[in-house]
């Protein structure tokens, strides 16, 4: 199979494009299909079995978790009197976090629709579709643009002092840094080396928003002040 | 299976006519017959008759799409049963959980199972979305079911913001109040769109029942309707795909 | 699990295989697993605690009943009538089709405004509709020696309490 050319795909959208060579076939190589060996089983049982298992052990999990763990049920809503502090549910405490260092129509509003288109897009971007590993050419412009960004984020955030993305944003920059070059070395700095650019910026998206949820969930208090998550009490 | 009377007698009843009746093809011990099993079936035949084995494993998936299906029929079945004891009125909606939690049998197991399940499926479909992303099964022919899996996400988080009301105890009522003043900030439409939701000013007991309305109908038929898509596309894109295969998966576009 | 070749005799083990033992007990666990949801859930669904009025009522005392008063409680639909010896209940609700009938005391019968049944002050059929006399209703006292009338709680046919 290695004696095989490798697969390119060319379109063009000029029906008047001068021909151009795709393939030669020499003589002494055999034309062959190129196929991807699969093994194929049926359906019943094997998958079906499996699904109906999987829904099993779901059940059976969150069974166990409702035997040991209650729901909450706080006092009666009183439209009077306002609990502190007022938390969202757990999954929307990262953008209740966000309101504390952004007014409303940034953090409530322009950030998650920001989040959603950018989610909608993605496979409709160029980058995403052919992307390499983020040093593959390893050029100084690449890592301008790169240090460049970071510094415009870092510099953006910290002006509005939310610091729950800034440390993330450098942690993860320095290890996008460190694994330039990263070809050689050992098995860690050639598994980081792989990783392409749209990946790294979902890493930093998804890290970012866990964070932004445990430090909402955990680390706030009354008045949205900043406690220990052994001081206050459990979030609901 | 031969020998054992539980199984004679399953065979039998499986070769009698009456069920023959109902269920067209014979015992799945041919190839033919499971193929039938799935393919006559009006809920199993979203599924390919031969599926490749290497999307079974564990490892291809994480099988994080099904854990996500399985928590929304747990909280279909958990919901509906809840429903029978629940009144989406203000004060009574609030006695109502105190009904389930201290009088009705296994009232408590039901609302914590159903709370847990919305939980774990928020989780999974983020976890989901993030294993597909990773995996690169986005790409072409696969985009626009990308899309729908966002606007499932989305609807997901919807479901659960508008159970999160229906307690109607302090958390509820304060956690909804502050969503809805942050939709309200909204520029031009935040207002009119805060209004609708909450079927007036402030959040009181019309805001509960039109959130009873969407969470117990439109939400999730919107959220089945979508589903089914989502799957039938994952079918017709010749079934999940897991890691990018070797060799390299780069395409060049022009 | 591929079909035996045609023409080849397919020997049956005769004792079932750690397989068939395997799946038989998966599936009958699985058996009991629905059983036990279902019943749970069928429990579940019985209202344990129901917040409709109570079916007792008080009805005064005992000497409020000489013999030929008949006393209607509107909300209980029950009556409450006095005889030589002692005080009876019956239900106000026609055995017909469930309308509430009335006292006609110049009459001394007990009619239903819907069809026309009539009953007498025993609550035997005397014209009409009606298929079955009207019930007659647990009568007791409580502690402090009042009358109590249990509407939920049927006695046979010319039970009176006597006080």
């Amino acid at each position: 199979m290695s004696s095989i050319p490798p697969l390119d795909i060319l379109e063009s959208a000029d029906p008047l494009a001068t021909p151009r060579r795709v393939a030669l076939i020499r003589p002494d190589i055999r034309p062959a299909v190129r196929t991807i060996e699969e093994r194929y089983v049926m359906t019943f049982p094997h998958l079906i079995v499996r699904e109906i298992i999987l829904f099993q052990l779901v059940v059976i999990a969150l069974a166990l978790a409702a035997i040991l763990v209650d729901a909450p049920l706080e006092g009666i809503a009183n439209p009077l009197e306002t609990p502190n502090p007022a938390k969202a549910p757990w999954y929307f405490l990262g953008l209740q976090e966000l309101l504390h260092y952004f007014p409303p129509v940034v953090a409530g509003v322009l950030m998650p629709v920001l989040v959603v288109v950018a989610l909608v897009v993605i496979p409709y971007a160029r980058i995403n579709l052919s992307a390499g590993p983020l040093w593959h050419e390893a050029s100084a412009a690449r890592a301008l643009v790169l240090a460049a960004a970071t510094a415009g984020l870092v510099a953006l955030f910290s002006a509005f002092r939310c610091w729950p993305i800034v440390v993330p944003t450098l942690l993860i920059a320095s290890a996008m840094f460190a694994a330039r070059g990263g070809e050689r070395g050992g098995a860690l700095r050639r598994a980081l080396a792989r990783i392409t650019l749209p990946e790294w910026i979902m890493f930093w998206f998804a890290v970012v928003a866990g964070i932004l949820t445990l430090v909402g969930t955990f680390f706030r208090g009354p008045g949205w002040s900043f406690v220990w998550p052994w001081v206050s009490a459990t979030p609901g | 299976m031969k020998g054992a009377w539980p199984v004679s007698l399953s065979r039998w009843l499986l070769d009698s006519s009456v069920y023959r009746s109902i269920v067209r093809h014979g015992v799945a011990d041919t190839n033919r017959n499971r193929s039938l099993v799935v393919f006559e079936n009006l809920f199993l035949h979203v599924h390919p008759v031969k599926v490749r084995e290497k999307t079974l494993r564990f490892r291809h998936t994480y099988w994080l799409g099904g854990i996500s299906l399985a928590c929304a029929l747990v909280l279909i079945a958990t919901g509906v049963l809840l429903m029978f004891y629940y009144h989406p009125s203000v004060p009574q909606a609030y006695r109502d959980m105190k009904e389930l939690e201290f009088v009705v049998d296994n009232g408590m197991f039901l609302r914590n199972m159903h709370r847990w399940a919305a939980h774990a499926m928020v989780f999974a479909s983020f976890l989901h979305m993030l294993r597909v992303f990773f995996h690169r099964a986005y790409r072409p022919p696969r985009q626009f079911n990308w899309v729908i899996g966002v606007v499932l996400l989305i609807v997901t988080l919807l479901l659960s913001y508008t159970g999160y009301l229906l307690p109607w105890d302090q958390l509820a009522f304060w956690g909804v109040s502050v969503g809805t003043n942050m939709a309200k900030e909204a520029p031009l439409l935040g207002e009119k769109v805060r209004f609708l939701l909450l079927g007036g000013n402030i959040v009181s007991e019309n805001a509960l029942l039109r959130f009873y309305v969407l969470h117990c109908v439109v939400l999730p038929v919107g959220l089945l309707l979508l589903l089914s898509v989502h799957i039938w596309r994952v079918r017709k894109d010749g079934g999940v795909q897991g890691p990018p295969e070797e060799p390299s998966e780069r395409e060049e576009v022009r | 699990m591929p079909d035996p070749p045609l023409g080849s005799s397919e020997s049956e083990p005769e004792r079932p295989l750690r397989r068939d033992f395997l799946t038989q007990l998966g599936i009958g666990a699985c058996a009991v697993a629905a059983v036990g949801s279902g019943l749970v859930t069928l429990d579940f669904l019985k209202p344990k605690v129901l917040f409709e009025p109570p079916t007792s009522f008080r009805a005064g005392d005992p000497g409020d009943y000489p013999e030929g008063t008949v006393r209607f409680n509107r909300e209980r639909k029950a009556y409450v009538i006095g005889a030589a010896s002692g005080v009876y209940a019956l239900s106000a609700v026609c055995t017909h089709l469930g309308c509430i009938t009335r006292f006609l005391s110049d009459q001394n019968v007990i009619a239903c405004p819907c069809h026309g049944s009539r009953f007498d002050l025993e609550g035997n059929v005397v014209q009409g509709p009606a298929p079955r006399p009207l019930p007659w209703l647990e009568v007791g006292t409580d502690s402090t020696g009042l009358l109590v009338v249990d509407t939920g709680n049927v006695v046979p046919h010319g039970r009176v309490f006597k006080a």
